[in-house]
């Protein structure tokens, strides 16, 4: 009987553990949303839930032959949440340290910070965290901010997130049941670069 | 009272009916025949509308035929009536069901469309950083920390 109760209240400890890591990995981004007005251009994108669901089933539809497509698939269906915001101004200082703050305060001991940059010349400043699982085998959530004069841009990926392919994705997703997306998105990726 | 078996006999013994019997009946007879043609006898008028029937056999196949029409064309008219409904109605349903699996369909699109966009940012972003940064292995680096 107590091994039971043991059993169970280890697997209790677990979920518990598993959802707090999984909440951890869920950066809060709404205090961003007051640089909309500034911002020349926004891009914001939150997918979690049903609506990622129905984002990688829409995804699994697409060709299987496609090498894009399908590295586009070993990405998508480990994801638990993409949220996305990035504010491009006309003007350079329309946010401030505090703006950038209010994200980098969330990030706990729990983060590793991958990569840091800053360039005093251009004053930009990015950094790239990585959230490991309990476990320490699987990434549990990405957080990229770029911070430059103009232009702030703040992902966070939730979910076992393999960093290594989204970086080596072609500059374009090609999904070939709409040629329309593909030119779009290739339009949209030249633009970024 | 008592009746002896001389007053039955009295009673019953046979009686002449007097001159002109036959005829006195045979004009009663006459009469009532007369009577009976034109007053119709009281109670008795269901029997004399069915006797009319009786008397007029195509008239009743007619009439009955035209019943029978009537209720048959009704009846086709009410299950026309019915399949029409029961057709508008699975229209509407299919109509429905098409137009939420649109909107299920345009959701999917919009989903992927953003997924797609936030990797296509994530990407952008990650490589702009790694080069910032001057990690020429970062790619290796980020996977070391993955295993």
């Amino acid at each position: 009987m107590k091994r039971v109760m043991g059993m169970i209240v280890g697997l209790a400890l677990c979920c518990a553990a598993a959802r707090g890591y999984g909440q951890d990995a869920k950066i809060q981004l709404d205090s961003l949303n007051k640089l909309s007005d500034k911002a020349a251009r926004v891009t914001d994108v939150t997918l979690d839930g049903s609506l990622l669901q129905f984002a990688v089933n829409m995804i699994e539809k697409a060709d299987d032959g496609d090498e894009d497509v399908a590295q586009l698939k070993s990405i998508m269906k480990n994801l638990k949440g993409i949220y996305v915001k990035s504010f491009e101004f006309d003007e350079a200082s329309q946010y401030s340290k505090a703006d950038v703050e209010s994200v980098r305060s969330q990030i706990t001991a729990r983060w590793t910070k991958i990569v840091q940059s800053i360039d005093k010349r251009s004053n930009e400043h990015d950094e790239i965290y990585l959230l490991k699982s309990g476990s320490g085998e699987h990434v549990a959530g990405v957080l990229i901010l770029v911070a430059e004069p103009k232009e702030l841009t703040v992902v966070n990926i939730v979910g076992d997130v393999p960093v290594d392919k989204i970086s080596s994705l072609e500059h374009h997703f090609v999904i070939n049941d709409k040629d329309s997306d593909k030119k779009q998105k290739k339009g949209k990726s030249h633009d970024e670069e | 009272m008592h009746f002896s078996e001389d007053d039955l006999r009295e009673a019953l013994k046979r009686k002449d009916p007097g001159e002109g019997f036959t005829q006195r009946v045979m004009a009663r007879v006459e009469q009532a025949k007369a009577e009976g043609k034109t007053k119709p006898v009281n109670g008795n008028g269901n029997r004399s509308f069915l006797a009319w029937w009786r008397l007029r056999p195509a008239w009743t196949f007619a009439v009955v035929t035209l019943l029978l029409l009537g209720f048959a064309w009704g009846g086709y008219q009410y299950s026309e009536y019915r399949h029409a409904e029961e057709m508008r109605i699975a229209a509407e349903k299919q109509k429905q069901m098409e137009e939420k699996q649109k909107e299920l369909q345009a959701e999917a699109e919009q989903a992927k469309a953003q997924a797609i966009l936030a990797l296509e940012i994530a990407r952008a972003k990650l490589n702009h950083v790694l080069q910032q940064a001057q990690v020429p292995a970062g790619i290796e680096k980020i996977r070391r920390q993955r295993l």
